[in-house]
């Protein structure tokens, strides 16, 4: 049997299901509105700015605990150890060779100088040190041509530490977090007129 | 209040949104960009102090001197010494790679035993040098069963090795061929001693007949810096350079004037211009000068043109050059540095002679013999080539326990290099002392990895061609080598003592120093890039005569071409393979893909039948080779031109099988007279395929 299509019927249908719908979005209303989504983005903004920078860098200590302090107090200078070549390059850190002038045997008290000539002045093994600002093979540095600046312009103060700084390792990249990225390098030669053609620093 | 499915996505919508606000994505994506730096295949810039090292480099047969650029102590580049008054600042096209060379992927990475057909196991040094000791142990005593070859001319380690062998019995010490082994045994002939040299610095014409002078033979850079020297920057030359050889070669493509003499007829050409000199007015004082006279009137300008296929005007035209010249000079060699016979350089030589150019400046020099570092060692002029020995392994007249193979690949480098490697099966213990992986020490049943030059002591007396004695060394550019090699001399000389045999010294280091003190030299003045020099003699030579009326006229058959081998310094050695960076330099006129090119003139092709591009087949007595025709006029009539020194088997995989080996087509006759083994006068047959 056909059944009879009653506008009564689809009307009060209709107004039901009118009122359900009022009633979900009275409850939604009760649970928020935006609410919800401002909780997320302060969750994710405070995460960001405050873990994030944790999370992301891991934290080393140098193979051995140097004393910047202890050797300026001898009379020692950045250029003592930190030298320039003959042919102009920076030496970067002493390898065993200079370290051995002094270090070959034990001269102090210290327990981190007989660990540096017993692991490494003794064996021949340079000392693997992290380098707090590694620059990749691409990029191309003179320390020659910065000369003129400050070394603690660029590097951390350490001249008067007993103990290296931590070493921040950035757990993606690999490099360490006070490496110098090409923006700084970029606003440096712009405040000071040079040239930010891409082969000054990229041969 | 609870959290509802859309309360939880406007979370998330939140955070995400909240995230872009922070360094979280930002820092992440520049981490991850500047991580991929460092992945740990790419290679990384060895820094540090960079450095110019004085080294000898004996990576070609003269031996340059170079200055060793390293960086943090590791060489990344060679370039001349302009300290060194030999090479003057040059370096050959070889030694400029040697920095590449150092790290070549055929190098003998550590001590091999063989194992099996084609098949080596890494063993310790210990192990090997036990093994070396063991095995020379029972033959000691007996003549003839331990041999040894050398392919190096100009070391002292030559010295050590004859020695060894003459105290442990055995005579059997042999050189690889090249231009010094025949040029001294012709000295010979014309009743001098030494070793002739060449002042090419102080001639004002240089005629060289078949010495490709300015590319292959001799100190090459020394050459090219004297005919440099010659040709000033906006002014008039100064000396007169003519190559006298089969090939348009790089000697050829810059002298003055370029005789297509094709490699059969080297001495009619040199005596044929002996005859035009005479009728022109020369004589000699030399006692033999009626006898050579009649004999070169045998070489008329008929002859010349029937033997050469050149008109005899040109001998007019040498013969006017050389009476104006005030100090002509004629170089003698082989086109390709190896396989003439000791009459060829009579007959060129004879030419100096009768001249009166020998002992003068700018002439032709006798080198005497140098004092020796070790007593006993054999005689430099005494040697003994190691085809003949091999050939004799072949035929069973030399049945050797042992053979010790010192910085030579006789399995590729000999004329008909297939019977030869096929000799080296015979000898039931091969040892080769190699910085690579070559063709003998593929053969070898230990392979002991040799340095590189740039690891290693060593030194150079007298290299072939030099008008006064020298005497060049160096000594390690590195502190530590890339492969666990050894001085070959050093294992020798520990093998020696094991062996109840002391020669006086414990390294190959003390040994040069020795020979510098015996020559009164400094051997640190040496080290840096220095040179000692002696005083060349003069000498009463004869005009050879009685050797050359022996020579007999090359006969050749109708069908058969002359073969000229083609060597170019950059495209190898006989002990080295063509360098990775030279390879690029080849032409495709020379070698594509794996086809190598033979080259013909014109009238040689039709005579042959054969066109450009066409692929035909090579045939000698003693094997085939496949090419393509390349038709260039830049060769000599009858005469085709192949490369050599391709055609590798092993070494690396830049040059492994690329083209063919032209010396397993090249024949050894006995030249009449002298019972020497030739193979520069080698014909084919060429036949389409």
């Amino acid at each position: 049997m056909k059944t009879q299509f009653s506008v009564a019927k689809f009307d009060q249908k209709l107004q039901e299901r009118w009122g359900e719908v009022m009633e979900e979005k009275k409850q939604c209303k009760g649970c928020g509105g935006a609410l919800p989504f401002v909780i997320g983005f302060v969750a994710a903004v405070i995460a960001g700015w405050v873990l994030f920078p944790d999370l992301i860098y891991s934290k080393k200590t140098q193979p051995i605990r140097f004393s910047h302090k202890v050797h300026q107090e001898q009379g020692m200078e950045c250029s003592s150890c930190h030298t320039f070549r003959d042919d102009g390059s920076f030496a970067g850190l002493p390898n065993n060779e200079s370290c051995m002038q002094c270090h070959a045997d034990v001269i102090g008290t210290d327990p981190a100088e007989v660990a540096y000539v017993e692991k490494y002045a003794k064996t021949g093994k340079e000392v693997p040190w992290l380098i707090y600002q590694y620059q990749p093979d691409n990029v191309y540095f003179s320390h020659k041509a910065h000369e003129s600046f400050e070394c603690k312009s660029c590097h951390p103060d350490v001249g008067k530490t007993d103990t290296p700084p931590v070493y921040y390792e950035n757990r993606l990249s690999g490099y360490s977090k006070q490496t110098m990225k090409m923006w700084q390098c970029e606003r440096c030669h712009a405040e000071n007129g040079v040239s930010n053609a891409c082969h000054v620093c990229h041969k | 209040m609870g959290l509802d499915r859309r309360g939880f996505v406007k979370i998330v919508m939140g955070g995400v949104a909240g995230t872009l606000f922070t360094p979280v994505i930002w820092q992440s994506l520049d981490d991850v960009s500047i991580w991929s730096q460092n992945w740990g295949w790419i290679p990384r810039l060895n820094k540090g102090e960079v450095k110019a090292k004085s080294a000898l480099s004996k990576l070609c047969p003269a031996g340059c001197a170079v200055k060793v650029k390293t960086v943090g102590g590791l060489p990344f580049a060679a370039i001349g010494n302009t300290a060194n008054p030999m090479s003057k600042g040059g370096v050959c096209p070889i030694c400029t790679g040697g920095a590449q060379l150092m790290y070549s992927p055929a190098r003998v990475k550590s001590p091999m035993k063989k194992v099996g057909e084609g098949k080596y196991e890494a063993i310790k040094w210990e192990e090997a040098e036990a093994m070396l000791v063991e095995k020379l142990t029972p033959l000691k005593g007996q003549d003839g069963k331990i041999a040894a070859i050398s392919g190096d001319e100009t070391g002292t380690a030559n010295e050590v090795l004859s020695a060894m062998l003459a105290g442990l019995g055995s005579t059997g010490f042999y050189v690889m061929p090249g231009e010094m082994f025949t040029a001294t045994k012709g000295v010979k002939l014309m009743g001098g001693n030494g070793q002739p040299g060449f002042d090419i610095e102080g001639s004002d014409l240089v005629l060289m007949i078949g010495a490709d002078a300015l590319d292959s033979w001799g100190t090459t850079v020394a050459n090219q810096k004297a005919f440099a020297a010659t040709r000033p920057t906006g002014g008039a030359a100064t000396a007169q350079y003519i190559y006298a050889g089969p090939v348009l070669n790089n000697t050829a493509s810059v002298c003055d004037k370029w005789v297509a003499v094709p490699p059969t007829a080297m001495a009619t050409f040199a005596l044929a211009l002996a005859n035009q000199l005479i009728a022109a007015g020369a004589v000699s004082s030399a006692a033999d000068f009626g006898d050579y006279k009649a004999l070169v009137a045998k070489y008329t300008p008929e002859a010349f043109e029937a033997a050469t296929g050149l008109k005899a005007d040109v001998l007019k035209d040498l013969v006017a050059k050389i009476k104006a010249a005030k100090a002509p000079l004629i170089v003698a060699g082989a086109s390709f540095g190896q396989g003439a016979g000791a009459l060829d350089f009579v007959a060129a030589a004879s030419l100096n002679v009768l001249l009166g150019r020998v002992g003068q400046k700018g002439g032709m020099t006798l080198l005497g013999a140098a004092p020796k570092a070790i007593a006993s060692a054999a005689d430099r002029e005494n040697a003994k080539d190691a085809g003949s020995f091999l050939a004799s392994v072949a035929t069973g007249k030399a049945t050797p326990g042992a053979l010790l193979i010192y910085e030579a690949n006789p399995a590729f480098a000999l004329p008909q290099a297939a019977e030869m490697a096929k000799a080296m099966g015979n000898i039931g213990f091969k040892v080769s002392f190699s910085t690579y992986m070559d063709e003998t020490a593929a053969l070898a049943d230990l392979i002991l990895p040799a340095p590189h030059p740039y690891e290693r002591f060593d030194d150079a007396m007298n290299p072939y061609g030099v008008s006064k004695p020298t005497y060049l060394a160096g000594k390690p550019v590195v502190s530590k080598p890339v492969a666990d090699c050894k001085d070959p001399v050093d294992v020798l000389l520990a093998a020696a003592a094991k062996l109840g045999l002391s020669l006086g010294f414990d390294t190959y280091a003390d040994v040069i120093k020795a020979k510098a003190t015996a020559l009164g030299g400094d051997f640190d003045a040496l080290a840096a890039g220095g040179i000692w020099n002696g005083e060349a003699k003069g000498g009463a030579l004869t005009l050879g005569a009685g050797a050359l009326a022996k020579a007999v006229p090359v006969k050749t058959d109708e069908k058969a071409v002359a073969l000229a081998p083609v060597t170019r310094l950059a495209y190898g050695t006989a002990s080295l393979a063509t360098p990775p960076a030279n390879l690029v330099t080849l032409r495709d006129t020379e070698l594509v893909g794996k086809d190598l090119f033979v080259q013909m003139n014109g009238a040689t092709a039709k005579k042959l039948g054969v066109a450009k591009g066409n692929k035909v087949k090579l045939t000698s007595g003693s094997g085939e080779i496949k090419a393509r025709v390349h038709v260039s006029e830049g060769v000599a009539a009858n005469t085709v031109a192949v490369l050599l020194g391709f055609g590798r088997s092993a070494w690396d995989e830049f040059t492994k099988g690329k083209g063919e080996n032209v010396y397993k087509i090249l024949t050894v006759s006995d030249e009449a007279g002298t019972g020497l083994k030739v193979w520069a006068g080698s014909t084919v047959t060429v036949a389409k395929v």
